[in-house]
């Protein structure tokens, strides 16, 4: 028995070796690619770190204006639309969990189809529908065209935590003479705080990971999100590898750093979400 | 016999006046004013395009044109559009290999994590890796790793005497379906491992070891008890996901952009070059062409979740 245990045990920790490895190969390969001027990627093909790494991609990042321009606009959008689709999100999530009223189900089948809607479908009249009402490169524009699945997605997910809360809270609450705005703002929002957070940073990431619609509609310079600017690095089918990737670590190692801050929070919200919802 | 169903009906009117007042009610109408924003947000931004999307797709819309009626014109071209057939074909192709690969690879670490662990915190985090990257970063990462003048794979398999030639990964037409696929599998399995651990753990424990005791083994305790508990849970990640993965408009845009000539374009990416080449008309039918797909899934979830609860 003790024999089948510690084979059993190697066999469990080679298997989550290899996924490691697996999982993780592509983030080393991004963080080493970066290091690296074009011409030696032909000159040294290596899997090592190369030694003639250098950090002038990093510095030619920096030194881009319109690099970071496009962090910029990444962040005002993706701020906007995560801030005005948590509030609208919890606004209704509460009436569709803690008030009865007539065409409650319906409404709460609407958000649940457009949660389900995919962006695919969308982005032909997007693209004809802000060209007309000259909203096509603005950031006003590409936060308005987000706020199509960063609300549905938002309150999707705030149902399951509002869905979590015991009934009794609130009614409790109004027995001692708080009144109903007073109960969600004091009782139920600071319950939930934690499911705000999870919320926050899966919207947040989806706005920001998003790129279809930012291709068709913010096609300017000056309004480009960080992925359409990574994309217009390469001219014509010649990618510059080491800027691609350095540009690629200073976009995504902090999306991921706060994907592991609030890790448990997200493990949560996905399955609050996934699984009751 | 009268006063009790008189009573009855009684109590049951009150109990529905309880649970549902009028419109003008106050909570009614706090209700309709939580409501509202999203609403609003949901019929500005979800239903007007789609009404709009349904009328040009009806019409021979281009940049700039007078659009005019042509009924269903553009539908009956496309069923008749040897690239948009391709489309339809490698869609499924790639949705159904690329949703076999997460559930069986999902499942499989699911499983792993499942067991008793050092650091299992550690271990879960580390899967959760791949949907943490932002895709688009992700898919250029895997763009270089196939490419076949510096890629790392083409390096390996080179030094370990592999290959004599390095192989144009998502340029060959054997090759770049699958590369693709693998890809997807890459960022997208994460979600569904996180998640059938979650519905593993679920499972209450006093249920494994009852069965223990009446002898069953490994395999009939996973059959048994495991797979009927995560179920439920499989089925709505299946359904989202499926979703999710018909839309992958960014995995194959930013690999192969639907090439070599037309062996990886699936129906977003069709849909993406009629707009860019201005065929507003023909390339709206080309996406709603998804909606059939998209409404059987629907369906699926909103009976799932009304049993749920």
């Amino acid at each position: 028995m003790a024999r089948t245990n510690v084979k059993f045990s190697i066999f469990k920790y080679t298997m989550l070796l290899v996924i490691a490895i697996f999982v993780l190969y592509p983030v080393y390969y991004m963080i080493t690619l970066s290091l690296r001027n074009q011409g030696s990627l032909w000159s040294n093909p290596t899997l090592l770190p190369a030694s003639d790494s250098t950090l002038e991609n990093f510095r030619a990042a920096f030194a881009s204006v319109e690099f970071k321009k496009s962090l910029y606009n990444s962040v005002v959008v993706c701020s906007s639309s995560t801030i005005l689709a948590i509030l609208f999100g919890v606004m209704a999530a509460y009436a569709l969990t803690v008030l009865n009223f007539r065409g409650r189900d319906t409404m709460g089948r609407i958000i649940i189809v457009a949660f389900l809607t995919p962006g695919a479908l969308l982005f032909i009249p997007f693209a004809v529908i802000m060209a007309n009402f000259q909203l096509s490169n603005t950031l006003k524009g590409l936060v308005l065209v987000y706020l199509s699945f960063t609300v549905p997605l938002a309150t999707y997910l705030l149902l399951g935590f509002f869905r979590s809360l015991p009934p009794e809270l609130e009614q409790a609450a109004r027995i001692d003479g708080a009144n109903r705005l007073q109960a969600l703002w004091y009782i139920l929002v600071p319950l939930v705080a934690p499911g705000l957070v999870s919320v926050a940073i899966i919207t947040f990431t989806g706005a920001y990971n998003e790129l279809l619609y930012s291709l068709v509609i913010n096609v300017s310079p000056e309004v480009r999100t960080v992925p359409v600017a990574i994309l217009n690095l390469s001219v014509a089918d010649e990618v510059p590898w080491g800027r691609t990737m350095a540009y690629s670590s200073i976009a995504a190692l902090p999306i991921m750093a706060l994907y592991f801050i609030g890790q448990r929070f997200i493990v949560e919200g996905l399955q609050t979400g996934s699984v009751k919802g | 016999m009268a006063t009790i169903s008189q009573a009855q009906v009684k109590e049951s009117t009150v109990k529905r006046a309880r649970r549902r007042g009028g419109i003008f009610d106050p909570t009614s109408i706090l209700g309709y004013f939580m409501m509202l924003p999203a609403m609003a947000v949901l019929g500005i931004f979800f239903a007007y395009p789609l009404g709009f999307e349904i009328w040009s797709s009806l019409t021979d819309m281009t940049l700039g044109n007078d659009a005019k009626f042509i009924g269903f014109d553009n539908y009956s071209r496309l069923f008749s559009d040897a690239e948009y057939l391709t489309a339809a074909k490698n869609s499924v192709v790639y949705v159904t290999s690329v949703q076999a690969g997460k559930f069986v690879l999902g499942l499989g670490i699911a499983i792993l994590l499942h067991q008793k662990l050092v650091a299992r915190g550690f271990w879960r985090a580390v899967v959760l890796v791949p949907y943490a990257m932002p895709g688009f970063v992700a898919f250029l990462i895997w763009k270089l790793i196939y490419n076949p003048d510096v890629g790392s794979l083409n390096i390996l398999l080179t030094k370990l005497g592999l290959i004599d030639a390095p192989i144009a990964f998502l340029g060959d037409r054997d090759w770049a379906m699958a590369s693709v696929i693998f890809a997807t599998i890459w960022r997208g399995f994460p979600f569904w491992a996180i998640l059938f651990l979650a519905a593993l753990q679920a499972v209450p424990k006093e249920l494994y070891e009852a069965a223990a005791v009446d002898g069953a083994n490994a395999w009939q305790r996973f059959r048994n008890i495991s797979l009927p508990g995560i179920r439920p849970v499989v089925l709505v990640v299946f359904l989202i996901s499926t979703i999710n993965t018909i839309n992958s408009f960014e995995a194959i845009w930013l690999t192969t952009a639907g090439g070599p000539s037309d062996a990886t374009v699936i129906l977003p990416i069709f849909a993406y070059k009629g707009l860019t080449s201005f065929n507003i008309g023909q390339s709206a039918a080309a996406a709603l062409s998804l909606v059939p797909v998209a409404i059987v899934i629907t369906f699926f979830v909103l009976r799932k979740m009304k049993k749920d609860q």
